[in-house]
């Protein structure tokens, strides 16, 4: 099947699929079956008229191909080209570092895919491989049973699916991607009707539903929602979604599909549903995703300071990047001279390595592409738990710098040990940063910091706010929740959740409030404004955006416009006196 | 007059506009059966086909999901593709380049509202698509219609050889209702009485009646929805300025060469029909948005030959419309004193003896509501103070009753001196509100905006009503901006968006 021929290869498709592979197309023979049936004629009897000359011969088939390429054995070759160009050269001693377990240049390419497929190869201290690791993944996909037939499947809020553009599908966040071979064919059909017209769709909108297409060839990438996002959003997170693929594979994938349209991408990406879901999950509830801006763990100034400096020493020695996370918050980053790492690129780290459950039991050494870093190659990530939630992610491009990496890690971690950073990382992590019920007023007599804050302060609070938060309604003047975000640093600070958003449904909602203002702000062909007042039913929300920073403050909905305003400035002048604590101030990604 | 003689082939097409029937042409190259009308008419089918192909495509898929509402509008990078079902599986769809060169930026919502006046004016005149459809099953009777309809409909769009859509100049501007004239207390006893003689001139008849003074509207006894009808189509054909200026606001077009082109266009049009069984001359069109078509008699009321001559006589005959709230056609009779127009409905089945009934009642009027009709005129005229009469000094706003389809409007040379930056992020507002009213009705909501230029674009929505207001020479607290529009609303709004 080849793009250029979408409705009669799409029409060849179907056929495959009557012939008993595709279970639903007899008994659901009026419903979806006859819908897609019913657009193909529609596309492809058009096809037909305007361009009979595209006709090309049918391609015998399509999802079923690759699979069999690789059980017998010819897809070998396809697939360990595919690895070498992904790995670059520095696959061969990426594999020799793995010791003995699998050869060294020669590993044979089954051996590749499989460690694609876990996104990682776990490594013991001792060297060894442990395959073993694969059967603890749980998968993160959901509803497997699933097909474009069934009411549930079409009544999913938010799909994502991935395909070829050959209609081949990829992937789907619900419902199994083999049975969805028909529909897949049908999103393929009507992005390239489209581009032979000379254009290309970006968006469907159809009551509460919105179909959004992302066309990165080889690959199209499609959300169909009914959350009431803005396209923009939706937009953003096909973007991410691609990412967080080429962070797995590299764009060297394309060059397999340039080999072979056929190609069937599924292999490789087996396993990694679970970091995909982890990945849509954080589209309802980090910031990060459509701020593109990073935020740390809130820290004492000198206890951040103890760990940058040792990072700094472990960049110095050879390392690209030097992260150390507290979950999805970076508590220090530091990277080799010159070297930037991208908020995006960070997000999508932090998402694979902790949606893997490989890297919280063992020390690991990882193949990954930074995509806004470097789309083409692979480095090696370097990945240890501390505790729970602590781990240090060191990246290199150096496939035999594990044992050095290694050391470094146990240096970093003698370091934090003694000077107890790690258990000021825990301590900050169950106390959070700010929270609104302790928005100082203003002018403040004493010097400001976070921990302090976070104490009780029963001589400073004033009358208004210790009144209101007895009720439980937040901060003052009805201030629920702010996130501020610092331009410069690409940083940004989300204030914790406070009463009355406690229930995670009110969290994603008032995420998906933040969500629409951000985009109407940064539109494209007018923005980005200066101010934002919004009332509706479920908040006033405020937006601030100048060139030094952003701030997005939600209150609650009868709040009164001029004193949300003082409390905004209120909160502008908090994020400057807590700054040292709050954010990561030495060593930003743009300041290398 | 350039309408598709100037359609190129290619993609590149400003304008592409199709309707088309998905009961028809299920079979393998019968597709050509469900077009009912397509613009320009000389695009090759395939290139049509393609249109409606994509379209039929996506109205199918959406369904899938939504089957409640199926495809509403398809963004492309370099094309909006807006769908409207007209009727049941009647869809009309319009395609538009998007430029920014050409200021071809577009809310969708104000597009789809063309295809909504388009099709809601055709079924005054001409009753539904789907009845034309059963009248006669071929589909020649519809086409011919509509394309006529359409022709006509279209050219007051076009500029030279380009058609102006309405587009974010236009923000300020709400299609599909009618503009209201504020009359004192006691001009508005005098209408009202006005009113009561025009009833009893109708007698058992049971008539309605709708005054024009200039192009807003005075007084109406129809339901909203016919009302904002006959409204457009009084604005579009009918008022003193329409009449004055020779038929239309525009100077492009003009009647000789475009019934000669609409007629050639026609036969292509049918062309692709099997060739023999449609010829456009088996069917009488009545074009009523044909332009300098009407005129106004000696004795006042408006003549047109629209709907053609009585043979013997050369009397034009009346015109017949469909209202919306009774099933059976009406004569309209308009009359016209200065700038005050009153169109009378008079149903056809309560009117036994026809032309000669109509003669009746309009000697009628002039006998008994004439010196009351001058009367209405001269107070109406003497209170108008011309068309800047809506301006609010420092405001340019829009407000819009939907519950009784009613708006007004800062005046279009007002609203041209605000700065293109200002009009397009005030149709970002508008579309974000259109959306948001799409999904929870957003009947309550607040939005103020300052701009990259500095300027306030806000909007509000309450009980039903909407307001747009933008602010371009106003202090910068947000406070300022949100007192002047408090103070705007309870001056002008009656309170309804004041927040107390």
């Amino acid at each position: 099947m080849t793009s250029d021929s979408s409705s009669l290869s799409f029409s060849d498709d179907e056929e495959d699929e009557s012939d008993g592979q595709k279970p639903n197309t007899d008994h659901n023979i009026d419903s979806i079956d006859y819908s897609l049936d019913a657009i193909e004629n529609q596309l492809s009897s058009i096809a037909l008229n305007t361009s009979a000359n595209e006709e090309t011969p049918l391609v015998a088939d399509v999802h079923h191909g690759p699979v069999t390429e690789i059980v017998n054995g010819s897809s070998k070759e396809i697939e360990s080209e595919a690895l070498r160009n992904s790995f670059g050269e520095s696959s061969r001693g990426y594999a020799g570092e793995r010791g003995s377990s699998v050869g060294a240049t020669d590993a044979p390419a089954d051996g590749d895919i499989k460690e694609l497929r876990n996104n990682s190869s776990s490594v013991c201290d001792d060297g060894e491989l442990l395959d073993s690791i694969q059967s603890q993944w749980v998968p993160g996909k959901r509803h497997v049973h699933e097909d474009d037939a069934s009411m549930s499947w079409r009544e999913r809020k938010k799909h994502f699916f991935v395909l070829s553009n050959s209609g081949k599908p990829i992937f789907s966040r619900y419902g199994d991607e083999h049975k969805l071979a028909g529909f897949s064919a049908t999103l393929q059909a009507i992005i390239s009707f489209v581009e032979d017209g000379g254009d290309q769709i970006k968006l469907v909108r159809a009551g509460k539903h919105q179909v959004v297409f992302l066309v990165k060839k080889p690959i199209y990438l499609v959300c169909i929602s009914r959350t009431e996002e803005p396209y923009e959003s939706l937009r953003g997170q096909l973007e991410l979604l691609y990412s967080q693929l080429i962070l797995i594979l590299t764009k060297s994938v394309n060059k397999c599909f340039e080999k072979n349209p056929k190609f069937d991408m599924t292999p490789l990406l087996g396993g990694t549903d679970v970091i995909l879901s982890s990945l849509f999950h954080s589209f309802s509830w980090n910031p990060a995703t459509f701020l593109h801006a990073y935020t740390c763990l809130p820290l004492p100034y000198a206890k951040r300071q103890v760990a940058s400096a040792v990072l700094q020493d472990v960049a110095d020695s050879g390392v690209l990047f030097a992260m150390l996370m507290c979950k999805h918050k970076v508590v220090s980053l530091v990277g080799a001279q010159k070297a930037v790492l991208h908020p995006d690129d960070m997000l999508l780290l932090a998402n694979f390595v902790m949606s893997s459950e490989s890297f919280r039991t063992s020390e690991s050494f990882s193949p990954i592409c930074l995509p806004r870093y470097n789309p083409m190659a692979f480095l090696l990530a370097y990945v240890h738990y501390f505790d729970d939630d602590t781990y240090i992610v060191l990246l290199t491009s150096s496939s035999d710098a594990f044992f050095h990496l290694k050391d470094c890690r146990k240096l970093v971690e003698k370091v934090l040990l003694k000077s107890n950073v790690l258990s000021e990382v825990q301590r900050s992590s169950l106390e959070g940063g700010m929270h609104v019920e302790n928005l100082p007023i203003y002018p403040s007599t004493r010097s400001e910091s976070l921990s302090h804050l976070n104490e009780p302060r029963p001589a400073t609070v004033p009358q208004e706010r210790l009144h209101k938060s007895v009720l439980g309604i937040g901060g003052p003047a009805g201030l629920w929740h702010f996130i501020y975000r610092n331009m410069s640093l690409d940083q940004y600070v989300s204030s914790e959740f406070s009463c009355p958003i406690t229930s995670h449904r009110q969290q994603k909602r008032l995420y998906r409030a933040y969500q629409k203002l951000h985009a109407s702000m940064h539109d494209k062909g007018t923005g980005p404004h200066k101010t934002q007042f919004k009332r509706d039913d479920d908040y006033v929300l405020l937006c601030w955006v100048t060139q030094d920073f952003e701030l997005y403050a939600a209150f609650d909905p009868l709040a009164d416009k001029g004193l949300a305003i003082r409390i905004c400035n209120r909160v502008c002048q908090w994020v400057k006196d807590v700054e040292n604590e709050i954010f990561l101030l030495a060593g930003s990604a743009v300041t290398w | 007059m350039g309408l598709s003689s100037a359609a190129a082939t290619t993609m590149s097409e400003p304008l592409k506009f199709c309707i088309f029937d998905l009961r028809r042409g299920q079979h393998e190259g019968e597709e050509l059966e469900k077009i009912m009308f397509f613009f320009p008419a000389d695009l090759p089918f395939p290139a049509q086909l393609s249109v409606v192909g994509l379209s039929e495509g996506l109205i199918t898929f959406t369904r899938i999901f939504s089957p409640e509402a199926a495809c509403e509008v398809i963004e492309a990078d370099m094309h909006s593709h807006v769908f409207f079902e007209a009727e049941p599986d009647i869809w009309m769809v319009m395609v538009v380049a998007k430029s920014k060169e050409t200021e071809a930026i577009w809310r969708i919502e104000a597009l789809r509202n063309v295809l909504k006046e388009i099709h809601s004016l055709f079924v005054m005149f001409h009753g539904s698509i789907r009845m034309l459809l059963d009248k006669e099953p071929g589909g020649g009777l519809i086409r011919s219609h509509l394309y006529t309809f359409i022709m006509d409909y279209l050219s007051d769009f076009l500029m030279g050889n380009k058609f102006l859509l309405p587009n974010f100049r236009d923000s300020l501007k709400e299609r599909g209702t009618v503009q209201m004239l504020t009359v004192g207390r006691e001009a508005a006893i005098e209408v009202q009485s006005l009113v009561g003689t025009l009833d009893s001139c109708m007698g058992n008849a049971l008539g309605y009646s709708v005054i024009l003074f200039q192009d807003l509207l005075v007084s109406t006894t129809l339901t909203p929805d016919d009302t904002v009808n006959l409204f457009s189509y009084g604005i579009l054909r009918l008022t003193p300025r329409i009449l004055s200026s020779g038929g239309s606001t525009w100077s492009y077009m003009r009647k000789g060469n475009a019934s000669s082109h609409v007629e050639s266009a026609l036969d292509r049009l049918h062309g692709f029909q099997d060739g023999s069984s449609v010829r456009s001359d088996n069917y009488r069109i009545v074009r009523p948005l044909q332009h300098g078509k009407w005129s106004k008699g000696k004795d006042g009321f408006l003549v047109t030959d629209i709907w053609g001559v009585d043979v013997g006589n050369l009397v034009p005959t009346t015109p017949t419309i469909w209202l919306q709230q009774i099933e059976h056609k009406v004569y309209l009779c308009a009359y016209q004193h200065k700038s005050l127009t009153i169109i009378l409905l008079i149903p056809v089945t309560s009117m036994l003896d026809g032309e000669e009934g109509i003669s009746m009642l309009k000697q009628q009027l002039l006998e008994n509501a004439s010196s009351k009709i001058y009367k209405v005129e001269e107070k109406l005229a003497k209170g108008w103070v011309g068309e800047n009469a809506y301006h609010v000094k420092g405001y340019r706003y829009l407000l819009v009753d939907g519950d009784r389809n009613i708006s007004r409007a800062s005046p279009s040379g007002k609203v041209t001196t605000l700065t293109k930056e200002s009009l397009l992020a005030l149709n970002k507002v508008r579309e974000d509100v259109d959306l948001e009213r799409s999904r929870t009705k957003g009947d309550d909501l607040e939005i103020c905006i300052r701009a990259k230029n500095n300027s306030w674009v806000i909007a509000r929505a309450a009980r039903g009503k909407q307001l747009y207001i933008v602010l371009e020479k106003a202090n910068e607290t947000l406070l300022y901006a949100s007192e002047a529009v408090e103070k705007f609303s309870d001056r002008y709004c009656n309170g309804a968006f004041s927040l107390d």
